[in-house]
């Protein structure tokens, strides 16, 4: 049925749907830099037709809907990428850092520290009863252990700092994942409908962006417009209007230990290796993978190292010999074979023996040989010593604080040591030039630092003399700069420059994957942007548009109105 | 595509921060002359970087080692030319006095001189360098060369054909001076036929002629001397009174580190340059015999002595061939440290500092784009349809 009533309809309805245009386009514009947004469109459908004489006739315009622009694939690849994106990026934030400690490309480094080490060998080979250059290989030797440790601090500070951030980001993930399931319950109820939520969806969309950027998940749609979110693994975090949380504690062994808290108090354990991409992941994987193997391999180093110079320096003697000396390395039983008392270096010791040489006045006046095998316990040798008829007349082994310990008899005779095979005195740490067994415990023995003058640059001759201008010992510690340590057969400085070189790789490598990342989500962001996002300009014209639309639906008002003025004047 | 508004000033954002980064990364590469300046710039060759280093520290304590290496080979090139000036003195004393046209007062004045060459040589002997003895092997906290006791030697025999005395010496000395008893046979006789007379001047002056006895004879100054077998006149015996020269150094070698893998001794034993040791080639026993023999006038001895001196001289000169050859090897070792640290240097240079003329056209490169992109920036945000409204 047509007439001029149906015209006034078509025109109202025309201006209030492109009312909603203009409203619409406003939210757009308004809307331009709010994250997560998706463009909206209204759907203009034509009115229903009805039948009339003259054929079926349109009723004008009516509002289907507002449609989002939104594209589901890119946005899940965008996601995706983002999550790896976040795991490199993290790891290159760390890796960065710790590199920076090993920053060998400046000066006072590491490797110009282990260079003047041992050059102050040589120096002190140069002049082995020097005191200059005692004192200054004592002093290169100390920045050397302070290199070590604080490398090792650091590391240590390192992880420390990581795993500060994975409460946080834990925190996060439980409430993204609780923002997640109550945005999904507000979706069901305010599309019961039938309308599209879509600015509840793009907060929805934004939470699980949020979230893939701390952990790896995947989710999925259901029927009902919820979104279920589940880890790699298939753990889920979000069920429809429900979400479950993560928590962690540290592990007996120190590592962090993650939890999936689920329904009915059920508790699942989650390994690393079934996480995939997102910050936590690189969190947890730096500090409890990656920084150890670091550690573990600076701590071998340092081991090697420290015994590498200890047990040379143990077959040396100083410019005077010892009239009493303590061990460094303690036993956790005196009565237990040395190769199982807890000493650091206790699985080195072999069958062998080592000499023991008395002077009175500083002339030799004894010696004997001691053997022993690695089943000796302390004890053992304590009482090999003093049951020697050559030694006991001299000097007094005994215990102290679980450390071998030698006393001379009288303040006449004084003792030295040499050609030790067995390799006990470097594990007792008698005679020896380091101390600890770590980067972070490793020391020049005090007794070094306070009387430089025991630096075992000489050797006892099998006559038992020994002489200040003797430099055999100190070469032979000079000379073990070239001398290959470990199961990779390089030397220190080598091993030390593959550890850094490594390290170097893995933070580039992190680096140049984040990158590769980086490019590869800013172009899934300008194809999600390409469909999702505000165009101004895009805006602008339809804001023309609907406008015009808006004043045309008026002037159609205008012409029905003159319509019913001309019936109107027919009547009077 | 449509090109949004987000990705419009993401894109400049991103850009702009991009060519930022490049920037501060060639202003610290200018700023510090280094290429790299973290470790992840370039992992690989900063590990190389690392090699390098190395090389050049052992290179330059290498350097310095050959300098300690140095100034003791030349040292004990200098003390022993120096020794070798006293040798070639004393031989031509020697030589002089070998010949009869010296009298016995002359040959006392010579054995003076040779004494002065004695303390000489022990003196060189004793050479130190910074306070360490350089001929004491490891023992360089003491003197190598030391005089000892005052003692009495076997006696030298010098007899005539067909004499069969034999002569034993004894006694503690107790003079105070180096001196040679000479004891001449008066008449033919073993013990208790045969007669003597002692000298202390080389035989200008003498004792009065006394029997053989079967006992010691008393010299003076608590040197004895008993004479066995029988004698015929004009049989001469030298008991000569000497301090020995002893050797208190040991035996080692002193060593430096020329190169990973090689070493040097740089030290020449006391014992067996110069003596000491009582062995054919002491220096020192070799001229106090040649100063008992001045001493005593016995022109016999003083050819003796001469022959050993000349074999010490060969031995002494093969000495210093040796040295030489050690000075040499050190001054082939600085060139080829000088020539390696050049290499290393210009390696190190090569790999690891900035190329300032490359950088500074970079520097410049990405100036000019960083300026074009502010200006493209410009533009495109400054065009809005909204101007057109």
């Amino acid at each position: 049925m047509s007439g001029i009533n149906s015209i006034l309809d078509i025109a109202a309805r025309a201006l209030s749907a492109q009312q909603v245009g203009v409203e619409v386009t406003s939210h757009n514009v308004a809307n331009v830099n709010t994250p997560g947004y998706s463009r909206q469109r209204v759907e203009f459908a034509t009115g229903i037709t009805v039948p009339t004489p003259y054929g079926p006739m349109g009723t004008g315009v009516k509002v289907q809907g507002i449609e989002r622009a939104f594209d589901p694939f890119i946005t899940a690849r965008l996601d995706e990428k983002t999550s790896t994106l976040m795991d490199y990026q993290t790891r290159s934030a760390a890796l960065e850092q710790v590199a920076a400690f090993f920053n060998e490309t400046q000066e006072a480094n590491l490797n110009n520290l282990l260079s003047e080490f041992w050059a102050a060998w040589q120096d002190l080979s140069d002049n082995p009863s020097g005191y200059g250059e005692r004192q200054a290989l004592v002093f290169k030797a100390i920045s050397l252990c302070e290199a070590f440790s604080f490398k090792a601090d650091q590391l240590v500070q390192e992880r420390l700092s990581l795993l500060q951030q994975v409460g946080p980001a834990l925190e996060e993930i439980n409430e993204h994942a609780a923002n997640i399931a109550r945005l999904n319950r507000e979706i069901v109820e305010t599309e019961a409908n039938g309308r599209t939520a879509n600015d509840l969806r793009d907060q929805r969309q934004l939470e699980i962006s949020k979230l893939a950027q701390l952990i790896g998940i995947r989710t999925f749609a259901t029927g009902e417009g919820t979104i279920n979110v589940t880890l790699i693994n298939g753990l889920p975090l979000v069920e429809g209007v429900s979400s479950w949380e993560m928590s962690y504690e540290l592990a007996p062994d120190g590592s962090v230990d993650l939890h999936w808290n689920g329904p009915g108090g059920t508790v699942k354990h989650i390994t690393t290796d079934i996480l995939a991409g997102g910050k936590l992941t690189a969190l947890i994987e730096m500090r409890d993978v990656v920084i150890p193997s670091f550690q573990q391999e600076l701590d071998q180093l340092a081991q090697e190292f420290i015994f590498l110079v200890n047990s040379q320096h143990t077959q040396g003697v100083g410019l005077t010999s010892f009239s009493q000396i303590t061990g460094t390395y303690a036993v956790d039983d005196p009565a237990a074979s040395l190769d199982s008392a807890g000493l650091p270096f206790g699985d080195r010791i072999v069958s062998g023996s080592f000499q023991i040489f008395v002077d009175d006045q500083g002339s030799p006046i004894s010696t004997s040989t001691i053997a022993l095998d690695p089943s000796f316990s302390l004890n053992d040798l304590v009482a090999a010593i003093n049951s020697d008829p050559a030694l006991n007349p001299y000097i007094t082994a005994s215990i102290e604080n679980n450390c071998l310990k030698i006393e001379a008899n009288s303040p006449s005779y004084t003792f030295g040591f040499a050609q030790d095979t067995s390799q006990v005195l470097a594990a007792l740490g008698v005679n020896t030039f380091f101390t600890g067994d770590k980067a972070y415990t490793f020391e020049v023995n005090p007794l070094l630092v306070n009387q430089p003058q025991f630096i075992a640059a000489g050797l006892i001759d099998a006559s038992g003399a020994h002489a200040v201008g003797d430099n055999r010992n100190a070469l032979a510690l000079a000379a073990l700069e070239g001398t290959a340590v470990g199961s990779e057969g390089l030397t220190v400085a080598a091993w030390y420059q593959k550890l850094v070189s490594d390290l170097g790789l893995e933070a580039q490598q992190a680096a140049s994957q984040k990158s590769f990342y980086q490019g590869l989500v800013e172009q899934l962001t300008q194809m999600r942007d390409a469909v999702s996002g505000v165009s101004l300009d895009e805006e602008l014209t339809n804001l023309v548009k609907f406008q015009r639309a808006y004043q045309a639906a008026a002037r159609l008002v205008t012409a029905a109105d003159e319509l019913y003025q001309t019936l109107l004047t027919i009547k009077k | 595509m449509r090109v949004t508004m987000p990705t419009i000033f993401r894109n400049i954002q991103g850009n702009l921060q991009n060519l930022a980064e490049d920037l501060q990364k060639l202003n610290a590469s200018i700023a510090s002359g280094q290429k790299y300046q973290k470790l992840s710039d370039n992992p690989v060759e900063v590990g190389a970087l690392l090699g390098l280093y190395r090389e050049g520290s052992q290179t330059q304590q290498f350097e310095r080692n050959l300098i300690t290496g140095k100034s003791w080979l030349s040292l004990t090139e200098s003390a022993l030319e120096h020794i070798e000036e006293m040798v070639r003195a004393a031989m031509a004393l020697a030589n002089q006095m070998a010949s009869g046209t010296y009298n016995a007062a002359q040959r006392q004045a010579a054995a003076q001189q040779v004494q002065g060459y004695i303390e000489e040589i022990m003196q060189m002997g004793n050479t130190s360098l910074n306070g360490h003895y350089i001929f004491g092997g490891f023992r360089t906290d003491t003197p190598p060369f030391v005089t000892g006791d005052w003692e009495i030697q076997s006696p030298v025999l010098r007899l005539k054909p067909g004499s069969a005395g034999t002569a034993t010496s004894g006694g503690t000395y107790t003079g105070s001076a180096s001196c040679t008893f000479l004891v001449e046979i008066v008449s033919d006789g073993g013990t208790g036929v045969g007669t003597y007379r002692v000298s202390r001047d080389g035989g200008q002056t003498w004792s009065a002629t006394s029997t053989i006895p079967a006992g010691p004879i008393a010299l003076g100054d608590g040197a004895e001397v008993t004479l066995g077998g029988s004698w015929t006149a004009g049989d001469r015996i030298l008991i000569p009174v000497y301090q020995e020269i002893e050797y208190q150094g040991d035996d080692h070698s002193f060593e430096i580190a020329v190169g990973s893998h090689s070493r040097l001794a740089i030290n020449r034993l006391g014992n067996e340059t110069v003596g000491g040791d009582q062995g054919p080639n002491d220096l020192f026993q070799i001229l106090s015999r040649l100063k008992s023999y001045l001493e005593g006038n016995d022109v016999a001895g003083v050819g003796e002595a001469l022959e050993n001196l000349r074999s010490y001289e060969t031995h002494l000169t093969s000495i210093l061939a040796g040295l030489g050859a050690s000075l040499d090897r050190i001054s082939i070792k600085e060139n080829l440290f000088a020539t390696l640290k050049n290499e290393l240097t210009q390696q190190i240079s090569t790999r690891g500092d900035t190329d300032m003329v490359e950088a500074v056209n970079l520097l410049k490169t990405k100036e000019t784009a960083y300026q074009a992109a502010l200006v493209s920036a410009t533009k495109v945000m400054g065009l809005s349809l909204m101007d057109y409204l």
